[in-house]
């Protein structure tokens, strides 16, 4: 019997699609080879587009909803448990390690999840002014986060890549390269935890190509840099995000109150008291 | 009959002794600049020449950074309780001082005695003693393992608050643990100079706070060199834009507080006659020299024509004039540039078409000044609608519906502050919400406190200074 292979595609706005430019790279592993969709530009515009729509719907959505829909995130990739155990262990690592990295996801998304209707209660607070007002700083998520995973092939690195972003929030297009067949694999439970379209996007292919397409891209919010860039690079995203005054992480914290607080906007609201 | 004949009520200069010239503070002590090259400081309500102030080249920023680098080492040796008393104590020096302060503030920088006496000067010594009581409780501040100080930061601070803007930046760096190399504006560096004094004054240990005057070379070379850890700057978005290109790739910290083009909304329900208060309190204050000015003002249609009536009626009721005078409203406009620059701004709105109302009112004949002006039948692609004039100009839009106000208003790039007049406590929490904006302003405008976080959304920066939030501009937190 002729065995069935699947074909890997982007995700993007809760639908699997080919790269519009018809290319692909190759993945090796396990001695197997996977041709993965190379992102094209185009291919950026409409995960942005979508993300923005995406950032909309996730907005709407209530904290106590959000928390439910990330921890059903959890309960689809137990569920899928060994296909993840599998691909790990095709690229090398022991079974104990895959294993461990398995359920340290699953650990993660569900802090995250139990986060999701509780940090605004950790990080706005009401202010002492002098004089007769009520003034509340809370916070907003800043918008469209693009997140660049690292090689590395770990799911739990690929999760603390974007969830500290979509707790607060804000909708994700995240891009891998090396990583990129776990995350295509991720993006199929993504589709079955009822995340609205959109608020997820995941991508596959080479950053270095889309570098500046993307860090000058006026509709992304903010970049989220994991993989370990040269200094070069780094320093042509950060010239480029100037011209937008975007907001650039390198290697934020992926643990705890910090990771959330990048992709948060403080706003303080006014309002006098009287009779 | 009552002679109702306006007399002026002069607020006497005597309090404070101007120096002919004046030098940089750097490692606490008084010294030359090295490049031996001065700026005359213009009092911009006369034209008269006040004194001299440092141009300060690469080298005098090379010593400052050296000195704060030494003084970092001393702050960091103390401890935090010690911190909190230095700050404590500059802050009642600053109330002691305070009339001193204020009527230099006007002076030099032509804001109305009334503003910088009574608004200015008491916000500067708040700030100081709302972070000196930080200083030694920042592990209570954040759920973050590690807050670290940067190191030695640099600061550079625009013209319209000059001393204000100082206390904004000193005052939280200084209680999280940093020390400062901090740059005031060319046309208005005078209070920052008798601040150093006032350091001085207070025993603070040498090299924690370091005052270097000049121009946008001098800033230049404070953000380009690479002893400094971080940088907090106060300005405009396109310097601001230039600044984060300058540090790409440099792992210095980085806090913006640029443009705005702030969205006063005004809804039929607002209670008007407060409305039209709040709106010229939005736009005239400190001259409109303000980056969270509301300068966009959004009427829904049903009462343009009632509002723009009543908002004449009370514009032409405002006093232009001497800065020092305790009637004045309005003072001086900055400096010539920035006359300029609001004149060929007004200029290009009414050939663009817009309906121009200025009042009527005497100006004096030396100085710079600007007639407090209202744009109405005004198209969003206007520049006047878009670009912030930073002076006495209103420009008006309208709106139908709620949702076509919050489009207007977000439909900038800049998102610093907006504000919302209207008497319906639900239709205030959902524009709020909706407005993205680091300040809103609900049935009131221009409000400030040490405790309140400010700082912008988009173009307008990012970064917050003030409150607990603040204190996040100058630690590098980790979990």
């Amino acid at each position: 019997m002729i065995e069935v292979k699947k074909t890997y595609k982007n995700y993007v706005d809760g639908k699997y699609v080919r790269s519009e430019s018809g290319k692909t790279y190759t993945i090796t592993l396990g001695g197997e080879h996977f041709e993965l969709p190379l992102t094209s530009r185009k291919d950026i515009r409409d995960a942005v587009v979508s993300s923005k729509s995406g950032y909309k719907k996730w907005l709407s959505t209530s904290p106590y909803t959000r928390t439910q829909i990330l921890y059903r995130l959890s309960e689809m990739l137990e569920g899928n448990k060994e296909s993840y155990i599998n691909i790990l262990k095709n690229n090398g690592i022991s079974k104990r390690n895959a294993e461990k990295d398995f359920n340290n996801s699953i650990e993660k998304i569900i802090w995250f999840a139990g986060l999701a209707d509780k940090w605004e209660q950790l990080v706005g607070n009401l202010n002492p002014v002098s004089g007769e007002y009520f003034n509340i700083s809370h916070q907003n998520p800043i918008g469209v986060v693009f997140s660049l995973n690292k090689d590395e092939l770990s799911l739990n690195q690929l999760i603390s890549s974007i969830l500290p972003a979509l707790t607060v929030g804000c909708s994700v297009i995240s891009l891998s390269n090396n990583s990129g067949l776990l995350a295509l694999k991720f993006a199929e439970d993504i589709n079955n935890s009822d995340l609205p379209a959109g608020t997820l996007n995941i991508l596959s292919g080479n950053f270095g190509k889309l570098i500046d397409d993307i860090s000058k891209h006026v509709e992304i919010n903010l970049l989220a840099i994991h993989k370990e860039l040269t200094f070069e690079n780094i320093k042509k995203i950060e010239e480029n995000a100037s011209t937008s005054v975007k907001r650039v992480k390198i290697y934020p914290s992926t643990e705890g109150i910090s990771s959330i607080l990048p992709y948060l906007e403080t706003k303080t609201v006014w309002h006098p008291k009287g009779t | 009959m009552v002679n109702w004949q306006y007399s002026e009520s002069i607020e006497s200069s005597e309090i404070v002794k101007i120096k002919k010239k004046y030098t940089n503070y750097i490692g606490g002590k008084f010294v030359e600049p090295s490049s031996k090259k001065y700026l005359n400081t213009v009092s911009p309500s006369t034209e008269e020449i006040l004194s001299k102030v440092p141009l300060s080249n690469q080298k005098d920023i090379d010593n400052a950074v050296i000195a704060a680098r030494s003084g970092f080492e001393k702050w960091s040796s103390i401890t935090p309780y010690e911190r909190s008393q230095y700050l404590f104590k500059i802050a009642r020096l600053i109330q002691e001082r305070s009339r001193e302060f204020a009527v230099l503030e006007s002076l030099d920088g032509g804001k109305p005695i009334k503003e910088s006496r009574d608004f200015d000067l008491p916000q500067v010594a708040a700030n100081f003693f709302y972070f000196a009581g930080w200083a030694d409780k920042l592990d209570l501040s954040w759920s973050a393992k590690e807050l670290k100080p940067y190191g030695v930061v640099g600061q550079i601070i625009p013209w319209n608050f000059p001393l204000l803007m100082l206390a904004w930046k000193v005052a939280p760096a200084l209680a999280t643990g940093n020390t400062v190399v901090l740059k005031p504006a060319e046309t208005t560096s005078l209070t920052a100079l008798h601040f150093a004094e006032l350091c001085h004054d207070a025993g603070l240990p040498a090299g924690v706070v370091n005052i270097v005057s000049g121009n946008g070379s001098t800033g230049a070379s404070i953000v380009n060199h690479k002893d400094i850890n971080k940088i907090a700057f106060t300005g405009s978005t396109q310097v601001g834009k230039l600044i984060q290109k300058s540090l790409a790739g440099r792992e210095v910290g980085l806090t913006l507080e640029l443009g705005g083009k702030a969205a006063n909304i005004v809804y039929e329900d607002a209670a008007i006659d407060q409305a039209v208060e709040g709106v010229v309190n939005g736009i005239f204050f400190n001259q409109g020299h303000v980056c969270c000015a509301g300068s966009r003002l959004l009427l829904q249609e049903s009462i343009h024509d009632q509002f723009i009536k009543k908002l004449e009626k009370r514009m032409q009721t405002l006093r232009v004039g001497n800065p020092l005078d305790k009637n004045t409203d309005i003072g001086a406009i900055n400096s010539k540039e920035q006359l300029e620059k609001i004149t060929s701004l007004v200029n290009e709105g009414v050939s663009d078409g817009g309906e121009l109302f200025q009042i009527e009112c005497e100006l004096p004949g030396n100085g710079f000044w600007f007639r407090p002006s209202l744009f109405t039948n005004v198209q969003p692609s206007y520049s006047i609608a878009r670009e912030e004039i930073f002076g006495p100009v209103l420009t008006t839009l309208t709106f139908r519906t709620p949702e076509e106000a919050i489009e207007i208003a977000n439909n900038t790039e800049y998102g610093l502050s907006a504000g919302v007049w209207t008497e319906k406590g639900s239709k205030i929490l959902w524009t709020a919400d909706r407005l993205e904006a680091g300040v809103v302003w609900a049935n009131t405008f221009n409000k400030f406190d040490p405790s309140s976080p400010f700082g912008g959304y988009k173009e307008s920066g990012f970064g917050r200074e003030g409150g607990r939030h603040g204190l996040l501009s100058y630690l590098k937190a980790s979990s």
